[in-house]
């Protein structure tokens, strides 16, 4: 593994016109991470991802890699490798001509420039279509053929566009735990686009989360999926997402609906909060929340069960047949443990 | 056949009729002598005689030399108008410059000046430039129209082609001119072959700017075949030969493109809305 392919930005914004698309955003890789924008369409991902490729012109602020500002280089200049979202395959190319297309535009001696080919097509294993057009491979192929032709030159920089949004659900699984085998074993540092939250916990080290143009969190999956840093956050990450409940802290008690309990923690003030509770977390119990099942959804190995609490409904995940049935009353008992927090009016964790 | 389609076949042979009449017309007339052309009523069975193409191609009014003149107008005119209209469309496709909006309208506006309105502006500049009468000068005349019409043809092909082709190729370390020549021209190969056989086509054809602005040193076909009409008599016959070898190229090569200028024809007909 290289020590060089840290990447930073710094206060990065971005404007078309009078819309800012990104307000100002902060952002450091170390080298060798498998990093992750996760944010749903239009949170202003791809164009950060863009911007560190030196695609996209923005209005303030530095991208650097290495310690060296690279702000103003062409994307050529900046040893980074991108994996288009179309893959952006040359039609009129053969597979080989396409991988060996970076190699070519840097004048690589021709018995170089063939062992690199088929080194690169055989990691991604497309190494038996290399006399194809792009037009005669399936999605998948393609996929290998757009990764082969960005790890051929061993850049600095891996940038991946959502690149198994256009992968059928079964090969997009295949694909996922094969780029995370490929990416350890390139060292290479990447950012991986994605709007699909579970991608981005199972592939990622670190995630970045965007919403309307703005970073609101960055942390390991496991960091952002147990302590969602607002509202915003906890909504989107998780499936089903964390359920949402109004609650009011009164002298250290807590009131959802009509449950009370105490509150094993210190320190917070009086006032109305929202509770957070992951599907997962809900059990039903002789006590707890009352409410009303509205539907069972069954997924085989498990149930994801709605119930019906005063005019909302919560989703809850069991991990067998559930044993309630349709429009029976119910109690939603939880850990306090597993309980989130979140300020109602600022949306912050408490 | 059901009838929607019978209605449409019908329709279709009567244009394709009165189409080619004119056309069948001089074929047949070119056969003619110029005895059996006037008689009347007109002959549709005659001896045919290869008298008239003899005289245009051999004769003292030989039209050899003139198709000669057309072939160099054309093919130069071709040649220069797509070395200048490839980079300009490329840039109007996807550069971003200032006033480029105004500069793409203002390439089209020249195409929408009646081209009689500016015959006497051009024969005046060209006196006093001294190329009136002369290849170079027709040229850069049939340039004039040739380019902004061969421009906004390129431009919606280059349009057709995803912005991520090329911004993969620079990523790839690839210049702006190398991702141009390696990736972005041979996928537009297609619509630069179509926009190059009308800007033939069109020089080929031309007749007012020829006869104007040349006709002497620099005779091309068209003005050549004006000849044979004259104020005393008109040699239908010779006439109608020299029209046949003038159309026979353009025929040869509309039949071979043909597949090819009517996709280009509606291009982004379908998807994306091609032009801006």
């Amino acid at each position: 593994m290289s020590a060089a392919g840290t990447v930073r930005l710094e206060g990065i914004v971005k404007r078309h016109g009078a819309v800012t698309v990104l307000h100002g955003i902060d952002l450091a890789i170390a080298a060798g991470e498998f990093f992750a924008l996760l944010g749903p369409s239009g949170s202003g991902k791809t164009t950060t991802l863009r911007i560190l490729a030196g695609l996209e012109p923005h209005d303030a602020g530095r991208v650097i890699q290495d310690g060296v500002d690279v702000t103003y280089r062409e994307p050529g200049d900046r040893d980074v490798a991108m994996v288009f979202q179309s893959y952006a395959l040359y039609p009129h190319m053969s597979v080989y001509e396409n991988i060996a297309f970076p190699l070519r535009m840097v004048g690589t001696p021709t018995p170089e420039l063939d062992l690199a080919v088929r080194e690169a097509a055989m990691k991604v294993h497309i190494d038996h279509l290399l006399a194809r057009k792009p037009g005669q491979l399936s999605g998948g192929q393609q996929q290998r053929c757009a990764l082969a032709r960005a790890i051929v030159r061993k850049p600095k920089l891996f940038l991946l566009d959502e690149p198994l949004s256009n992968l059928d659900a079964k090969l997009r699984l295949e694909t996922r735990v094969e780029l995370r085998k490929l990416q350890r074993a390139l060292g290479v540092t990447t950012v991986y686009v994605t709007h699909d939250q579970e991608e981005a916990m199972t592939i990622a080290d670190r995630i970045a989360v965007f919403i309307e143009g703005r970073i609101v969190q960055i942390g390991t999956p496991n960091d952002v999926f147990e302590k969602p840093a607002s509202i915003v956050v906890a909504a989107f990450i998780g499936s089903p997402p964390m359920n949402l409940l109004p609650g009011m802290i009164v002298r250290g008690r807590l009131t959802i609906g009509e449950l009370d309990c105490v509150l094993d923690r210190d320190g917070l003030g009086d006032g109305a909060v929202t509770v957070g509770l992951r599907p997962g977390a809900l059990s039903f119990a002789s006590d707890g929340i009352p409410g009303r099942v509205e539907l069972v959804e069954d997924l085989g190995d498990s149930s994801i069960v709605n119930v019906e609490v005063g005019d909302q409904r919560v989703k809850v995940r069991t991990q067998h047949r559930p044993g309630v049935r349709e429009g029976e009353a119910v109690h939603l008992h939880f850990d306090a443990t597993a309980l989130h927090l979140f300020d109602r009016d600022s949306g912050a964790r408490l | 056949m059901k009838p929607r389609k019978l209605i449409v076949t019908a329709v279709a042979a009567g244009i394709l009729v009165v189409w080619s009449f004119p056309v069948l017309w001089a074929l047949l007339t070119s056969f003619k002598t110029e005895r059996d052309v006037l008689a009347y009523p007109p002959k549709l069975i005659f001896t045919p005689t290869l008298a008239s193409y003899a005289d245009v191609l051999f004769g003292s009014a030989s039209v050899l030399p003139n198709l000669g003149s057309s072939l160099v107008v054309a093919s130069l005119a071709t040649a220069l108008a797509m070395l200048i209209a490839i980079p300009a469309a490329y840039a109007l496709a996807r550069l971003e410059f200032p006033a480029k909006r105004g500069t793409g309208f203002y390439v089209l506006a020249t195409q929408m000046l009646p081209p009689v309105g500016l015959i006497i502006p051009y024969y005046l500049v060209m006196q006093k430039l001294a190329v009136l009468d002369t290849y170079a000068g027709l040229i850069v005349i049939y340039l004039t129209f040739s380019l902004p019409f061969a421009i906004w043809l390129l431009v919606s092909y280059f349009e057709d082609i995803p912005r991520e082709m090329e911004e993969a190729a620079l990523l790839d370390r690839a210049s702006r001119l190398r991702a141009l020549w390696h990736v972005i021209l041979p996928q537009v190969r297609g619509g630069i072959a179509v926009t190059a056989i009308f800007v033939f086509l069109n020089a080929w054809n031309e007749f007012l700017f020829a006869v104007v602005l040349g006709g002497n040193r620099v005779r091309t076909v068209t003005v050549a075949m004006f000849n044979f009409i004259s104020v005393e008599q008109t040699l239908w016959a010779k006439l109608a030969a020299g029209a046949v070898l003038a159309m026979a190229p353009v025929i040869l090569l509309g039949l071979l493109a043909q597949r090819h200028i009517v996709k280009g024809l509606t291009v982004g007909a379908v998807k994306g809305g091609g032009r801006r």
